[in-house]
């Protein structure tokens, strides 16, 4: 895990690359690698490199960044983890491919060297890198297929940029500042900026499950090599083979492969524990792996004491049970004032989560983990939001507008009156279920005219109807796919990222992974709603019933309460909390 | 020490289960100890085989449901050990004795049997030999079972194959001449749609045009796999042979640079040592007992079958490093005398218990 940076001055008139802007912008990434750090420009000084290391595999200066292969030609800066790296070597050592380190990095050079941009597809893991090949005169950039990893490019015309976070390419001076309307509209409607756009005219990100080139004539050829409804679809094609096993024993199967994966590392792995089903059925699951259940964390709030959303008691009995090593760390509104100026700056864009991620990544890395698994991801994997249930029932109502606005005068919603409006796309639907406002709020919160341009270039609902194109077929599909494409990805990916790289803590999600998506399509499909209860019995001791019969809670914090946010008309006064967020990039 | 064989089908049978009865009833002959292997089975379709020493073969049993009752009926004696070849039958041998051994293959045992009955004497039996590992984990998963359980992998009799010239004749039958084949052989079943025909299929297209499909076998999905291979722009590079003559087999193997079977409901993958048997590299399914036909990797290259990236890099790569065909020596892993000696070691674990 770490924080990467590349420079491209690919037009000719472009000014050379600069070391100072490298190194500024390498080294707003710090904490993202405190291991170690270097930079790297070319003899023409046309391109850059840098990185900071936060070592996992290979913990010697074999794996220092920025990295070339073995013959000295390629170069590569890399974020993240590639879980199958070891298949990827034995098979590129057969083919002739020779290394100088036991780094997953490496791999990635060979891997380019052999199959070009195909390489890509057969990545197991979560990354964003960028490879200069001199003799193609070329960058190679990609992402992962979920967007775990971030990437984010500024290209002015003459000078692409790339880094691991917005503020990085800020910090380097030459990328602008201005406020885009897109993206603060888009901050606006759901509580995370959705890519491509950024909360910055001036910077895009790189969308999750792509891969580009630049050469002289710039950015181009963006290829989508994955997406998340296109393998939903093929699911429903191949509902034959969720037929052969019994569903927890699938599950156990393909989890568990995706665990061993997460868990190759040079360094200790611990687990963020709550009392839900995911976290203790991942725990589970590592320490039958391994033999060892990971330590474990668990954070307590005074506010939740003796409420249901208190889930150190069931947390502690649990790691009881399973013999983890376990601490449950005590949070107070004192900490949260005192860490706010920090949480704010390692916000990387405006959000309205990531506050509990900030944290839990901060206990454990109090108690000297470099990575954590999280369940992240199971809510979308195995349909257990809401919406799964709810977005079906809204495209059903609106068909019948009359009772749909009858329904929605009577429920009180605030966004009730939208019903009709927005309820009778899946599109529509989402943004409705979902949205923290609504497109009719946007003049007042960030003017008219810039709320015209912003709602003109998001184009939210094409956006959101794009994440089901193709059509996964049903409606489990459909939600699943919208979930995992927009709030995951914008959201929980992404703060995730933020919140614990603030700490130096990788933190590994084995439920967001494009193997184990595609392995078990066919399951979902069959299965829907039932593979939660089917996960819950996938460990060889399934659950204990005071687990997996709790109800679901999510894992919040009592931010209402310790930032004293006024009433504003949701349950969570998340829209107060937005408005305090946005005042940070005001 | 007399032995009961309660099976489905093996001498006279057709098919892979039929074949590894055939050997394991002839493996448990030959044990020093064992006087007498009583066999009923429930099927005979075809000649029956020449039958090994010390084997009682009651082919009266195969006449119906009524034959087969009164043929155990009549079986009934003191034996030592009783196996029961197919859980199916589990209801049936429970006439006979409580403590079975049963044998397990692949999908029948990878989920609840339909027949609560069933469920229920599983509890009983007095172990489970699996072909696999991966079957035997999937059944104990679901059952719970926790008495013993033992592996007996199926054998392979390499010199029955071996390596041989592209026949003239079937290159000509099947227009492959100047082709480089690909190849999966099984039945081509709508009811079986995990055997990995459409996987390789769906890569056909980014392969080279030199590049053809020979998928081995007949049943009633082939029209549906022609209407893919046309929408795919296919249609000329696929070829079905439809049922084929047993003794074509090995010539049909020798046809094909590449066995290549992404499967995701093989217990364990006969056609696999079949095909490394004649020489031909193979890639196997890393997510059903392909991977142990092939040895966990060691004996050919796995792949995820749900990802077409990996499929087409294995298929490029096993195609880019093909040279002189040679018969993998760890294929002697499942030579009969290895087959031989597990079955031994098998009766001498649970008849001892008699």
């Amino acid at each position: 895990m770490c924080g990467i940076a590349a420079l491209f001055s690919y037009r000719p008139a472009a000014p050379a690359v600069e070391r100072g802007e490298i190194e500024a912008i390498t080294e707003r990434m710090r904490p993202r690698g405190p291991d170690a750090g270097g930079t790297w420009i070319s003899p023409d000084a046309r391109v850059a490199l840098g990185a900071r290391r936060l070592a996992i595999i290979d913990l010697t200066d074999e794996g220092t960044q920025p990295m070339t292969d073995v013959d000295g030609e390629l170069r590569i800066v890399f974020n993240g983890e590639i879980y199958n790296y070891r298949e990827l070597r034995a098979r590129l050592e057969r083919l002739g491919a020779r290394f100088h380190s036991t780094t997953d990095t490496e791999v990635l050079l060979q891997l380019y060297r052999h199959d070009g941009s195909a390489m890509v597809e057969l990545l197991r893991g979560m990354f964003a890198f960028v490879i200069w090949d001199p003799r193609a005169r070329r960058m190679f950039a990609a992402r992962d297929p979920y967007g775990i990893k971030p990437l984010y490019i500024a290209d002015d015309g003459q000078t692409f940029r790339a880094a691991s976070t917005v503020k990085a390419l800020l910090a380097g001076g030459r990328v602008g500042r201005e406020l885009d309307p897109a993206g603060v509209a888009g901050f606006w409607l759901m509580g995370s900026v959705p890519e491509p756009h950024t909360i910055f005219r001036s910077i895009r990100a790189v969308e999750a499950g792509t891969s580009l080139f630049v050469d002289e004539r710039g950015a181009g050829g963006v290829r989508q090599y994955y997406s998340i409804a296109a393998t939903l679809k093929r699911g429903v094609r191949d509902v034959a083979a969720a037929h052969l096993v019994q569903p927890p024993v699938l599950l156990r199967e393909l989890v568990t492969d995706s665990l061993r994966h997460h868990l190759i590392a040079d360094v200790p792995v611990g687990a963020f524990l709550s009392s839900g089903i995911d976290s203790t059925a991942l725990v589970s699951l590592a320490a039958e792996a391994t033999g060892q259940p990971p330590r474990t964390v668990t954070l307590r709030f005074e506010e939740f004491r003796g409420r249901e959303s208190d889930e150190a008691p069931l947390a502690e009995r649990f790691a009881r049970e399973i013999g983890s090593d376990h601490v449950t760390r005590v949070v107070t509104r004192d900490e949260f004032v005192a860490d706010l100026p920090r949480l704010f700056d390692a916000m990387d864009q405006p959000t309205i989560d990531g506050t509990n991620t900030w944290f839990v990544s901060k206990a454990a890395a109090e108690r000297g983990l470099k990575v954590s698994l999280s369940g992240l991801g199971g809510d979308e994997l195995f349909g257990s939001y809401p919406s799964f249930r709810d977005l079906p029932r809204i495209v059903r109502a609106a068909r019948f507008p009359l009772a749909a606005a009858a329904a929605s005068r009577l429920t009180r919603n605030p966004k009730g009156g939208a019903m009709v409006r927005y309820g009778s796309t899946w599109a529509g639907a989402y943004l409705l279920k979902r949205g923290l406002f609504l497109p009719d709020d946007l003049p007042s919160l960030m003017g008219a005219d810039a709320a015209a341009e912003g709602v003109e270039r998001l184009a939210m609902l094409d956006h959101i109807a794009g994440t089901i194109d193709p059509d996964p077929g049903t409606p489990f599909g459909r939600v699943a796919s919208l979930e995992a494409s927009l709030y995951m990805r914008n959201q929980l990916l992404r703060d995730t990222d933020w919140a614990s790289m603030a700490h130096s803590l990788e933190v590994r999600t084995p439920l967001v992974d494009a193997t184990l998506l595609r392995q078990m399509a066919p399951l979902l499909m069959v299965e829907k709603q039932r593979c939660k209860r089917h996960f819950a019995e996938s460990p060889r001791h399934p659950l204990p019933p005071w687990v997996s019969g709790r109800r679901k809670t999510g894992f919040s914090v009592p931010l209402a309460e310790w930032a004293q946010l006024r009433p504003d008309g949701t349950s969570t006064r998340m829209r107060s909390w937005a408005r305090l967020v946005m005042e940070q990039w005001a | 020490m007399r032995i009961l064989h309660v099976g489905t089908d093996s001498f006279g049978g057709y098919g892979g289960i039929a074949l590894y009865n055939r050997e394991l009833i002839a493996a448990m002959a030959s044990h020093p100890s064992v006087e007498e292997v009583v066999v009923v089975p429930r099927i005979i379709v075809g000649e029956i085989e020449a039958l090994p020493d010390k084997v009682t073969f009651v082919s009266a049993a195969s006449r119906g449901r009524l034959a087969y009752l009164n043929a155990l009926r009549g079986a009934r004696g003191r034996f030592d050990l009783v196996v029961c070849a197919h859980v199916n039958l589990l209801p049936i041998v429970r006439l006979i004795t409580k403590h079975p051994l049963l044998m397990l293959y692949g999908i029948e045992a990878w989920k609840p049997l339909r027949d609560p009955l069933s469920n229920r004497l599983l509890r009983n039996v007095r172990g489970v030999i699996s072909i696999s590992e991966i079957t035997s984990e999937r059944f104990i998963g679901w059952s719970r079972y926790g008495g013993p359980s033992l592996l007996l992998p199926n054998s392979i009799r390499a010199e029955w194959y071996g390596i041989r010239p592209k026949n003239g004749h079937f290159l000509k039958r099947y227009r492959l001449d100047g082709k480089r084949v690909l190849m999966t052989l099984g039945r081509v079943i709508a009811a079986e749609r995990y055997k990995g025909f459409d996987e390789v299929l769906d890569v056909l297209p980014e392969l080279d045009d030199d590049i053809s499909y020979l998928i081995a076998g007949g049943g009633n999905d082939v029209t549906r796999l022609r209407r893919k291979a046309s929408d795919l722009g296919v249609t000329n590079r696929v070829v079905f042979t439809g049922l084929f003559p047993e003794d074509e087999k090995a010539d049909l193997y020798n046809l094909a640079d590449v066995y290549v079977m992404p499967s995701r409901g093989e217990g364990f993958g006969f056609v696999f040592l079949e095909a490394l048997a004649c020489g031909v590299p193979v890639i196997a399914s890393r997510l059903d007992g392909g991977r142990e036909a092939v040895r966990m990797g060691g004996l050919g290259r796995l792949v995820d079958p749900t990802s077409p990236a990996e499929i087409r890099m294995a298929i490029l790569d096993t195609l880019a490093s093909g040279g002189t065909k040679t018969i993998p020596e760890g294929l002697d892993f499942f030579s009969y005398t290895n087959f031989e000696r597990r079955t031994h070691a098998i009766i001498d674990a649970f008849a001892s218990n008699a």
